[in-house]
């Protein structure tokens, strides 16, 4: 099969995927819906005729105000995770690349525990995950600062320079989780540990801002992207102002992970697979890399999403949790086989 | 004949060591030359230098006449080409992308491919014998065809100058003379091809004029029958060389002793 052709396979299986598991999503959870009347209900919110026994009033409120948005958050922020590590990847010359890398999620989680830790989660709306996104975007700032302090940084620069923040952050979350109340630190740990339950429109159009036009001017800087992927010294002579460049896409980078992380809390993994198993079938080239990432990020968080509703009777399960669980086999694998044929 | 490039005194430090200390030199339009010199004389340097990839603290290098400073980027790109041993990255290109690339400073970030663009590719594929090879990818190459790979990129953002960087290293002795037949093609067209070269016998055979750095600036220039005759060849290896006419052969075959006590 040639490359263009399996690169359409992957994308239409993708792009038929991406509907059906929505309305999975959609009619499953702890209150089941009839997968027809819930189309139907969508359908005529855009003006279509009905064309099935409309929802009962209540099943139209949980349908309306807490399932449809929360699925569609999922697809928002796997998606925007998976273009965001898919960019790295290439950028960092490494399969294995993740916004973790630039310090995203501990910086996040700093802000969200602080939030906490000085009450204004119970007060404010939405204080928690606007604490995130200015803990990721700090966290991502003092890397870029700090790791340019010397100079112009090498990628390894970067690299461990994001480690160290990384570190730091954590080391602060710890001690502020340490001298938080017992009762706050639950609403904490629920953060961290990855989730969407309770997520509704206000957390869609936030996240939606973001990532949206993070993701759209990312595409956008997909040749460069292409070129950058060449390596310093290449990049360079083939006229590309290789550190604007580099910075540009750092902060779109940062933009799209610092908001889904802010909504979502920890969701491992996502950034790390969608992009890593998707290169083989669509090649290394961004414009169709990134569209096909974005697609398979969204799938695997609606799907992983709904693993966390329903697979248990009496508890919402971590969706960070269920990612890792899925994730972190598949990494250990694709590293085996990485390294059987080198 | 005008230079296309020129360097005069170029003094370039990496991380804190002044690795160039005033290199001089000058390539025309058509002319193969070689920079040979031991280990960390400053040949990678000189050629990065060279493509505007370095900052001199002192000197200048002139391109049509222009110092590189003065290029825009993309025009820069245009009209010099650098070709560096493969980094291993972008290994699930395939090698047609891989060299499509090549006319990223034709087409800047957004214009689309034009039958040209097509065309330059094609062409560079065709004239490295990579034509077959276009739809795999390049980690399925040998390392020889990834040089050409690489090699092809270059000739398809087509240059008026073409640097390179050790293009023989790691090939066996086919691929090294398919690759310097390639650069004499290119020669031929009118581009000015200045390549480092690790192995002195290789360089001879192919070079018009051979340029020796040590200790990062330029000791010796001229026909490599006479740079490699020179003191400062045999200085600079810490060898002697002897040249030795082989009835039926055009250059003279090179032996090489240890000199160092």
């Amino acid at each position: 099969m040639t490359e263009g052709r399996r690169r359409r396979n992957v994308l239409l299986a993708l792009a038929l995927a991406l509907p059906a598991a929505l309305a999975l999503a959609l009619a499953h959870g702890s209150v089941p819906l009839p997968v027809g009347s819930v189309l139907s209900s969508i359908g005529s919110a855009l003006g279509l005729p009905p064309f099935a026994p409309p929802l009962e009033p209540s099943a139209q409120a949980i349908f309306w105000t807490v399932r449809l948005p929360r699925v569609l958050v999922a697809g928002l922020v796997g998606g925007g995770l998976a273009v965001v590590g898919a960019v790295l990847q290439s950028v960092f010359r490494n399969p294995m690349a993740d916004s973790g890398l630039l310090g995203v999620g501990s910086g996040a989680a700093f802000g969200a525990v602080l939030a906490v830790r000085l009450g204004w989660s119970a007060h404010v709306f939405l204080a928690l995950p606007m604490a995130a996104f200015f803990g990721a975007m700090a966290a991502i700032m003092a890397v870029y600062l700090l790791a340019h302090a010397a100079g112009r940084p090498s990628l390894q620069g970067l690299l461990l320079t994001g480690i160290a923040v990384s570190a730091l952050a954590s080391a602060g979350t710890s001690v502020l989780l340490v001298a938080t109340e017992e009762f706050r630190v639950k609403t904490v740990l629920f953060w961290l540990a990855g989730g969407l339950e309770g997520r509704s429109w206000p957390h869609l159009q936030i996240g939606a801002a973001f990532i949206l036009p993070g993701v759209a001017l990312l595409l956008g800087l997909a040749r460069p992207l292409d070129v950058l992927a060449l390596g310093e010294d290449e990049a360079g002579s083939l006229g590309l102002p290789v550190h604007a460049t580099r910075l540009a896409v750092f902060a779109l980078a940062a933009l799209v992970a610092g908001a889904a992380t802010s909504i979502a809390g920890s969701v491992p993994f996502v950034g790390l697979i969608a992009p890593h198993a998707l290169r083989p079938h669509v090649g290394p080239l961004a414009r169709h890399l990134l569209p096909a990432a974005f697609l398979a990020g969204g799938l695997l968080v609606i799907l992983a999403d709904l693993g966390a509703r329903t697979l248990s009777q009496s508890l919402d399960l971590p969706l960070g949790s269920l990612t890792a669980f899925v994730g972190a086999p598949y990494f250990l694998l694709a590293l085996r086989a990485n390294e059987g044929r080198e | 004949m005008t230079a296309l490039l020129e360097a005069q005194a170029l003094v370039v430090s990496r991380d804190g060591r002044i690795v160039l200390t005033g290199a001089s030199l000058s390539l025309a339009a058509g002319e193969a030359v070689a920079l040979v010199g031991p280990n960390a004389a400053g040949k990678s340097t000189f050629v990065r230098a060279l493509a505007g990839l370095l900052q001199s603290t002192s000197g200048v290098v002139r391109l049509e006449g222009r110092t590189l400073s003065a290029w825009p980027r993309e025009a820069l790109a245009r009209t010099l080409a650098l070709v560096t041993p493969e980094e291993g990255g972008a290994g699930s290109l395939t090698v047609r992308d891989r060299v499509a690339l090549g006319r990223y400073p034709h087409r800047g970030p957004f214009r689309s491919f034009t039958a040209g663009d097509d065309e330059a590719v094609e062409r560079s594929l065709r004239q490295t014998g990579i034509l077959p090879l276009a739809s795999r990818r390049i980690e399925t190459l040998s390392a020889g065809e990834r040089q050409l790979a690489a090699l092809a990129r270059g000739l398809a953002q087509e240059p008026r100058v073409l640097l390179l960087d050790e293009p023989g290293a790691h090939l066996d002795v086919g691929h090294q003379l398919q690759l310097f037949r390639v650069l004499d093609d290119v020669r031929e067209c009118g581009v000015a091809v200045l390549a480092v070269v690790h192995d002195l016998q290789r360089a001879a055979a192919w070079c018009d004029r051979m340029v020796l750095l040590a200790d990062g600036r330029v000791t010796a220039e001229g026909s490599p029958r006479d740079v490699l005759a020179s003191a400062a060849c045999a200085d600079g290896f810490g060898v002697e060389v002897r040249g030795h006419a082989v009835p039926g052969l055009p250059h003279l075959l090179y032996s090489f002793e240890d000199k160092r006590p």
